[in-house]
């Protein structure tokens, strides 16, 4: 039992960072229906700016993280403006090899400046361990939950209540209408891919505190942010979280009662069963347009 | 007048040129394969660094058969595939007369068949898979301990002086972790230990909770652990988070300066077996280091020795072969008699070296302290 409940708890704890790494895909998708493939290596410029801020410049640890999440808005917004924004109209694949482009890019140039040698953004939490029960959690892990759940919320709520959260639902539910009405759509995508860069970021900083940042890793969190969000429909924040907690917890599961060898597996194994059952995930809005 | 004064710089112009011409001729190319991306990426470049510092004091000493050494380094990602294709193209296209490479096992096995088709020496400093000697590929040489030279040196100290009883193995899921994991479950259970888990991860993975919750389930008193820097330094400090006091005995990159640095003070009484420390006592050794230092601002770890060894022995071999053909230095490879930082190479008909040391080192306070040295025999 002492060893089901602490699986349960790691599940739990990973799932909401998978939920959190997968928010910028999953919104940026929803939203614009731009597949972004840069979305990892967004992540590791957070993570590698969270740690030249705090670890080389001493800045403290949450003026650094609005710093990385300006910065990686800043950065969206120009990607979108300034590239995206040419391949507009054009269907999908423009913008998927626009976007694998610029995460190769990013990658490299990442090589190039920080090296392939891992950091690690020092966290204001404690890491030794916390018990509760039988279970073990650290404070800097408990601190980061509450950060995703943060982060969700205020991401759900910039979407669903300010001037711009229905500027954007606007624009992407019929263009013509929002710009008759007198939005300026062009800016509007770049806020979105803006929102989605900073949620990457951020996502990249707070996970960087408890695992490492280094250049190189941005394939694999975008892979399993791909999951996530297959798993819990694209474009859904409902979604998002209950897509990163199933395959946080099953691959807990698996990892403690079957064997951890080949727990990357039971993520796509979930992915084939759900694009099985029910291709558009299980929160799809199914708003597909004519 | 003006004749005379052009006269000179056309002179110079084109000696220039033939200069130019003649070194950019007049050099021995290595090929190095090593991965320079991925989640091995930053032991590849250690590796490379390695290489370099080697590669420089060859060249300080006049190269090799009067030419300049030259090193033409490819990215293999420890990758199968993309090691063979690095490798087809530093034979094919830059025309190297030897290879080093290509770091994880699994990549180095794939290299093999290629090294013995264009019939060019291949050596590697790091692939410890106990199987690629067993190939009968006349081209390859293995500049370091296999798996189950490490095992059957290491069991005993473990057996003996750690008093590890019950076992929990954790190894990479690749060749390399398996091999490790399998060669150390033998020769300890041999000894009359028991095995009470046996795990893997993969390259890569960021969290070892369900992991170490096994661990601590297992009532394991030592876990032996294959694994990388990254990797291992992320399990490392999440042990230390987790709270659990099990003694952890790893193979792998383990004492490194950047592997302390990562890990902090949670490193504290970690051992580690590596056939290379900083710290280890020999005046080779001294000199190594100091030079690396003095190069790259940090200590060398067991991947930079492993390069400046594997580009001396090919140097070596080259400059007793007379010549850069391929046959002569593959003869001359199979009689090498060198001295590294670590102790002397001798390569066996399978193409295996011996006769080198292998430390069991603790982390205390962010130093690898060495606290057995035994020499592998074969």
């Amino acid at each position: 039992m002492d060893l089901f409940l602490q699986l349960l708890a790691n599940g739990l704890v990973i799932g909401t960072f998978y939920a959190l790494s997968a928010l910028g895909l999953t919104l940026v998708f929803g939203l614009m229906r731009v597949v972004n493939f840069a979305h990892g290596e967004l992540y590791v410029i957070g993570g590698l700016l969270g740690w030249a801020l705090t670890e080389q410049l001493g800045l403290n640890y949450f003026l650094a993280l609005a710093v990385v999440v300006a910065v990686l808005a800043a950065i969206g917004y120009a990607v979108d403006r300034l590239m995206i924004e040419r391949v507009r109209g054009q269907g999908e694949e423009p913008t998927i090899l626009l976007t694998i482009g610029l995460s190769i890019f990013i990658t490299n140039t990442a090589l190039l400046i920080v090296g392939t040698t891992p950091q690690k953004v020092p966290s204001p939490f404690e890491s030794k361990p916390l018990f509760l029960g039988p279970v073990v959690v650290t404070q800097s892990r408990l601190f980061l939950v509450f950060m995703c759940a943060a982060l969700i919320l205020g991401a759900h709520l910039l979407i669903q209540k300010t001037t711009l959260g229905r500027a954007m639902r606007a624009t992407f539910q019929d263009q013509m209408a929002a710009q008759l009405s007198g939005i300026r759509t062009g800016r509007i995508y770049g806020f979105t891919l803006a929102l989605g860069a900073a949620l990457a970021g951020a996502a990249g900083m707070l996970l960087g505190s408890i695992y490492v940042a280094q250049a190189t890793i941005g394939g694999l969190v975008s892979l399993k942010a791909f999951v996530v969000v297959i798993l819990g429909g694209m474009g859904s924040f409902a979604g998002a979280i209950v897509g990163g907690l199933i395959l946080g917890v099953s691959e807990a599961l698996w990892g403690g009662y079957v064997a951890t060898g080949y727990v990357d597996a039971i993520g796509f194994a979930l992915v084939i069963v759900m694009l099985l059952v029910r291709p558009y995930g299980l929160f799809s809005k199914r708003a597909e347009r004519a | 007048m003006r004749l005379s004064k052009a006269l000179p710089l056309g002179v110079l112009g084109v000696f220039g040129l033939g200069l130019v011409a003649a070194q950019a001729q007049e050099t021995v190319k290595i090929g190095l394969v090593q991965p320079l991306t991925g989640s091995v990426a930053y032991n590849g470049t250690t590796d490379v660094n390695g290489s370099k510092l080697a590669l420089d004091e060859i060249n300080a000493k006049g190269g090799v058969l009067g030419k300049k050494l030259e090193l033409i380094i490819e990215d293999g990602q420890c990758k199968p595939a993309n090691s063979v294709n690095a490798a087809e193209k530093l034979i094919q296209r830059d025309k190297v007369v030897a290879l080093s490479g290509a770091f994880c096992s699994s990549a180095t096995l794939a290299v093999m068949p290629v090294a013995a088709n264009y019939k060019i020496p291949l050596i590697t400093g790091v692939s410890s898979n106990a199987e690629l000697t067993e190939k009968g590929n006349r081209w390859f040489f293995r500049a370091t301990e296999t798996d189950a030279l490490l095992a059957k040196s290491f069991a005993k100290i473990l057996f003996d002086q750690l008093k590890l009883r019950k076992v929990a193995y954790i190894g990479v899921n690749d060749d390399w972790g398996r091999g490790g994991v399998a060669e150390f479950e033998k020769q300890m259970t041999a000894l009359g230990a028991t095995t009470v888990m046996k795990e893997y991860f993969e390259h890569g993975t960021s969290d070892f909770y369900t992991l170490l919750t096994k661990l601590r389930a297992s009532g394991a008193d030592g876990a032996f652990v294959a694994a990388e820097t990254q990797d291992g330094s992320i399990f490392v400090k999440q042990k230390a988070e987790f709270g659990i006091q099990t003694k952890v005995f790893g193979v792998g990159s383990w004492a490194t300066s950047d592997f302390i640095k990562l890990t902090g003070a949670s490193s504290e009484g970690i051992y580690a077996a590596v056939p290379y420390a900083s710290t280890m006592e020999t005046p080779k050794n001294k000199a190594f280091v100091d030079a690396y230092v003095a190069r790259y601002k940090e200590a060398p770890g067991k991947y930079s020795a492993a390069g400046y060894n594997a580009i001396n022995i090919l140097a070596d071999a080259i400059k007793r072969a007379g010549s850069t053909d391929a046959e002569k230095i593959r003869e001359a490879l199979t009689k090498t008699d060198y001295e590294g930082p670590n102790g002397k190479f001798k390569f066996d008909a399978k193409g295996q070296a011996s006769g080198f040391n292998v430390v069991l080192v603790q982390l205390r306070k962010g130093v690898p302290v060495v606290t057995a040295t035994t020499s592998v025999e074969q």
